[in-house]
């Protein structure tokens, strides 16, 4: 009976981007902290639980905001 | 009349310069801008910030963020400028979309 149902335990299905905001700012690195791991990475879909297309967007605002020293790229050192 | 955009350029300076003078400073160059026909709506300095990585061995930098409604050429122009000023750490120039945000 437990075959059945194998799916992962925690997947936050709430939308985080849809509390309120519908268009993300790359500016607002608070915000988008909650999307990337401690080591920098961006979440992947299936743990944010974002809409391709919310995604898509925090992608991109996230990938801006590295360029402005704002978020931290990838590294083995995730220096905090 | 020429195409006229929303930009949206934000800056970051030297932290060793004297935040007060940060606006001022920024403003001489803004006149590309306004001598162009466009329009300054905002100058935001956020203050001094944490980089997350080093830039040009600095560990901080003030942040401006600038509003503007300018023709292409003139932002270019700006930020050429901007970017040969050497207490300019960094620069990055967005087209905001829309009349939105």
């Amino acid at each position: 009976m437990a075959r059945t149902d194998r799916r992962p335990p925690k997947r936050r299905q709430n939308l985080l981007a849809a509390q309120g905001i519908d268009t993300v700012d790359w500016k607002d690195d608070a915000l988008l902290r909650k999307f990337v791991s401690d080591r920098g990475k961006i979440r992947s879909r299936r743990v944010t639980g974002l809409t391709p297309k919310q995604q898509r967007q925090v992608a991109v605002a996230i990938k801006n905001a590295r360029e402005m020293a704002l978020l931290p790229y990838p590294g083995r050192t995730a220096s905090r | 009349m020429v195409y006229m955009r929303h930009y949206e350029v934000m800056v970051i300076l030297d932290p060793s310069l004297d935040e007060r003078t940060v606006a001022p400073s920024l403003d001489t160059f803004l006149n590309v801008i306004r001598t162009t026909g466009g329009n300054v709506e905002k100058v935001e300095v956020w203050g001094k910030r944490r980089l997350s990585f080093e830039i040009k061995k600095n560990t901080e930098g003030i942040y401006a963020v600038l509003d503007l409604t300018s023709e292409a050429d003139a932002v270019k122009e700006l930020d050429r400028q901007l970017s040969l000023n050497e207490s300019v750490l960094r620069t990055k120039v967005m087209r905001r979309e829309g009349s939105r945000a």
